[in-house]
């Protein structure tokens, strides 16, 4: 689940908040986060200020954060020590979780669901109906780390008897392409350029107002567990469980509006790591996990 | 039309998910951020549009950073530091100082196709060095923007291989994966291919040895030009730019409705609901671009966010008679002003800052036909719109007694206030402040004067004269004069004070502003969401509301403006329908507005009775979908 848009101008933004001397690693009551570049990247870094002065508050700690390149780096950010916390996507969680022992603390609320699920879309004008019709066609995925925009979505191929994780794609499908996020992907199938696209349920959204009136869906992934918050694992459990009580508390009424300074979720739950037992078994199944 | 930029949308990615905020009435997709070289080459080719063009402008574009772009390097900067860039940069610079519109369409587009090609070439050479190659192509394709939809309209086929070519370079650059989990390997010969068919595209036709002359500086590309002229193509705006609705939107108090009538049931008003919520009555370009009445007047009030460079000195203000709306009516005048509300207005006449139009009904045409370049309405139309806008009442404000005194509730430093206000000043001719803001008369005069405020033309110029505008409702519509030249009411008291020598004290400045403020306010400003009463539910009962008007319009046959107010319905609803809260009954929306246009085609078809048919119908599932829609 991963956008690129803007992402050199994000890679900009992180290297200059490394070099202002911002704390990078958690020492006594220090707090670093790391946020992934997922929207405008100058709103992103007011947002980071925002969220970790009213953390810093809220937890008596000196808590800082800094916009990683991509999901990757975070990883690696949590790995080198040099965040403790950061906001995840159920698939790279999974893969940081077998990786470094990345712990998952809060998941994300959307519409009121702590699940959301990855479409295939298609022009209502291609007269396309089923997956069947597609083979063939050229479609247009958001990321291969992405779990609505590629790995559920291609699940759904499978499960339909079209395609095995084994044989690939390419067994199936005209041109694939990974177009960079859930909107390079539609933004393709909805100027013509490929027949079908994968991307979040929400991903519609992002096209114009006459674009989502010319697109339909004509096939929906299982269930796929929402972004989460997870941690580096050693960090101290005492900050660890006062961060968590603080996000939580962004549920009630008086502090919601700050959740529009962490991606504009509903709110939060906490983490139920057997949520992601799917995540994980898709993982294993197209050789993302051992 | 284009539909793409009519709707009720105000995006904000979640992790995972995208969820809207700030939605309101009728309005248009805030953009993303511009990439400061596609920034400044688009504004300054809109800016070279206009006459006469604001060469000033023109250089801040390309010198200054610029508003709202993804980053504050000015766009010189960039190109300056590329290799080449510096030739490029200079000529830009002398397009500008030799202010010559041809020279910036060349200097600007070679400059921008430039920019792109040396993130390509980045892009290229961090994949051979093993490095990651998506931030430069990131960058490459964010200026590519500057050139898209203008490749798509006049070059289609071109818009296609380029757009293929596109996903072939993200495709074969690969992926890192996470920890080298999900990791795809890049295709160096495909991502070589892909960047050649590009930059070829881009050298013939933005940088090209030698450019066809253009009269207008759209970026079209050369060979289209040279090949066959240039083609009309779609207005557009330049980054920076927003018409959408304002946050939050404000309160619409209409006469009718605090009185409990229901609007179906006054056709005329509601059409004249529709017709200020529709582009249709104007001309181009604020017809394509989806420019209604409710753009500026939010819910009747003003729109504080909107703004245009170029066209808008500042937020919420807009010069309407230059050259973008309508070249005709351009009077070369740089003399923007700030939107004024409309609340109460059949209380306020005379109309126009310098209360130039006593007739409403000839301010509405002015507007319509000068203004904004439209057609020229017919009676029905302006009866309907005028009929509307005459329900348009004040905000209430139970700190107010009806005949504009203050209520029991006002503190000591209202009253004190409100003392200064109705004191009588030498300094102004033995005037109050109340002589002109007569509480009595929702605190106006219905006078022109000449206060001092707006700079003179010209030696003897005698038009500094304003129409004292009312200060009900003011607390919501800074900023203040006829210019938006002061920001806070404050402001406008100390303005005053230092204008005539008045002599007030702090405190007494402070107690005037604060009964200015307290005659200003209102109990509740702004349309307040909550649960299934969302922007979507708002819209869609005006909406619907305004397709009821074929009620009247069928049993008329009159086909004219049953069509004007078809297209103007079945459009918005498909476009609100991206707003809903309830996403699962989008498609419903979808239907119920393919319903609307089918009544619109039996009657372009001559079949009423197709047409009344297809409106039942359209009843009949808008009643079924009801609960749904929000």
């Amino acid at each position: 689940m991963l956008r690129r848009i803007g992402g050199v101008f994000i890679v900009a933004i992180g290297v200059v908040l490394y070099l202002s001397g911002i704390s990078l690693a958690a020492t006594g009551d220090k707090l670093t986060l790391a946020f992934i570049p997922q929207e405008n990247p100058e709103k992103l870094v007011g947002d980071v200020k925002r969220i970790s002065a009213w953390l810093s508050e809220r937890l008596g700690a000196d808590v800082t954060g800094f916009v990683t390149v991509d999901h990757a780096a975070a990883v690696e950010a949590l790995r080198n020590g040099d965040a403790d916390i950061s906001f995840m996507g159920a698939l790279p969680f999974v893969l940081a979780e077998a990786e470094i022992g990345a712990q998952p603390l809060l998941a994300e609320v959307y519409r009121g669901s702590a699940f959301y699920t990855g479409r295939v879309f298609v022009r209502r004008d291609s007269g396309i109906e089923t997956l069947a019709e597609l083979k063939g066609s050229d479609i247009a995925f958001a990321d291969p780390i992405s779990e609505s925009g590629y790995l559920y979505p291609l699940e759904a191929f499978v499960k339909a008897g079209l395609l095995t994780p084994e044989r690939g794609t390419s067994s199936f499908f005209g041109r694939v392409y990974f177009a960079g996020g859930y909107q390079q992907a539609l933004q393709a199938m909805a100027g013509g350029l490929v027949d079908a696209a994968a991307a979040s349920q929400y991903g519609e959204l992002l096209l114009t107002p006459q674009q989502q009136a010319e697109v339909t869906w004509i096939a929906e992934s299982e269930p796929i567990p929402s972004h989460l918050v997870i941690a580096r694992p050693g960090i101290d459990a005492d900050l660890r469980s006062r961060f968590v009580e603080a996000m939580l508390s962004l549920n009630e009424p008086e502090n919601q509006p700050l959740l529009a300074h962490v991606y504009s979720p509903d709110g939060y739950i906490a983490a139920d790591t057997s949520a992601y037992d799917g995540v994980r078994a898709i993982a294993r199944r197209y050789g993302l996990l051992d | 039309m284009i539909l793409w930029q009519r709707a009720n949308l105000l995006i904000a990615m979640g992790f995972g998910a995208t969820v809207l905020v700030g939605v309101a009435n009728a309005h248009i997709v805030r953009e993303d951020p511009w990439h400061p070289v596609a920034a400044a080459y688009r504004a300054s080719m809109f800016l070279g549009d206009l006459v006469p063009v604001p060469w000033e402008r023109v250089g801040a574009a390309w010198t200054e950073a610029y508003p709202g772009a993804l980053s504050e390097d000015p766009a010189l900067e960039r190109l300056a530091k590329l290799d080449g860039g510096q030739t490029a940069a200079e000529a830009v610079e002398a397009a500008i100082i030799a202010r010559n519109r041809q020279q910036l369409y060349e200097s600007g587009s070679r400059a921008a196709s430039l920019v792109l090609r040396s993130m390509l070439d980045q892009a290229e050479a961090n994949l051979q060095e093993g490095g990651d190659p998506h931030g430069a192509l990131n960058d490459a394709r964010a200026i590519f923007r500057a050139f898209e939809e203008f490749i798509r309209q006049a070059d289609p086929k071109a818009y296609r291989n380029l757009g293929r070519a596109w996903l072939d370079l993200n495709t074969s650059a690969g992926a890192r994966g996470v920890l080298g989990a999900g990791e795809v390997a890049a295709d160096q010969q495909r991502f070589a291919s892909a960047k050649a068919e590009i930059e070829s595209y881009l050298v013939a036709n933005f940088e090209p040895e030698v450019f066809t002359p253009r009269t207008r500086l759209t970026p079209v590309p050369e060979t289209v030009v040279a090949m066959s002229g240039e083609p009309e193509m779609a207005p557009w705006l330049p980054p920076g730019n927003f018409i959408g609705d304002q946050t939050p939107l404000p309160l619409l108090v209409l006469n009718f409705e605090e009185q409990g009538i229901d609007e179906t049931d006054l056709p005329l008003i509601a059409y004249g609901d529709m017709l200020f919520d529709s582009p249709e009555i104007f001309g181009e370009p604020a017809r394509s671009l989806g420019i209604t009445c409710s753009t500026c007047h939010n819910r009747s009030d003003i729109n504080k966010e909107f703004f245009i460079p170029g066209v808008s000195h500042q937020p919420g203000a807009a010069d309407v008679d230059g050259s973008f709306f309508n070249a005709a009516f351009n009077d070369r005048r740089s003399d923007g002003i700030d939107m004024p509300s409309l609340r109460g207005i059949r209380l306020t006449a005379p109309y126009g800052r310098d209360g130039r139009f006593a007739s409403l009904r000839d301010f509405t045409r002015n507007v319509i036909v000068n203004e904004f370049a439209g057609p020229e309405p017919t009676p029905f139309m302006l009866d309907a719109l005028v009929g509307y806008i005459l329900e348009f009442d004040f905000l209430p404000n139970s700190k107010l007694t009806d005949a504009g005194g203050l209520s029991e509730s006002a503190s000591d430093e209202v009253r004190r206030g409100e003392a200064i206000f109705k004191r009588s000043f030498a300094q102004m001719d033995g005037k109050a402040c109340a002589s002109c803001h007569i509480p009595s008369a929702n605190f106006i005069d219905r006078r022109s004067h000449n206060i001092g405020s707006a700079s003179i033309a010209y030696d003897g110029a005698r038009a500094g004269a304003l129409d004292t505008p009312t200060l009900l409702g003011i607390r919501f519509t800074a900023p203040y004069f006829h210019d938006g030249s002061l920001p806070t009411i404050a402001s406008v008291v100390d303005w005053f004070d230092n204008r005539y020598g008045l002599g007030l004290t702090e405190d007494e400045r402070a107690d005037l502003t604060a009964y200015v403020e307290t005659v200003g306010d209102a109990d509740q400003p702004f349309e307040v969401f909550e649960g299934k009463h969302t922007p979507f539910r708002l819209a869609f009962e005006e909406l619907t509301t305004f397709a009821s008007t074929l009620e009247l319009l069928i049993p008329r046959r009159d086909a004219q403006h049953a069509k004007l107010m078809i297209d103007t319905v079945a459009a918005d609803l498909a476009a609100d329908a991206s707003t809903m809260s309830n996403l699962a009954a989008k498609p419903d929306v979808y239907e119920l507005a393919s319903k609307l246009a089918s009544v619109g085609g039996a009657i372009d078809a001559g079949d009423w009775a197709m047409a009344n048919e297809q409106w039942r119908a359209f009843k009949a599932h808008q009643a079924e979908i009801d609960e749904r829609m929000y």
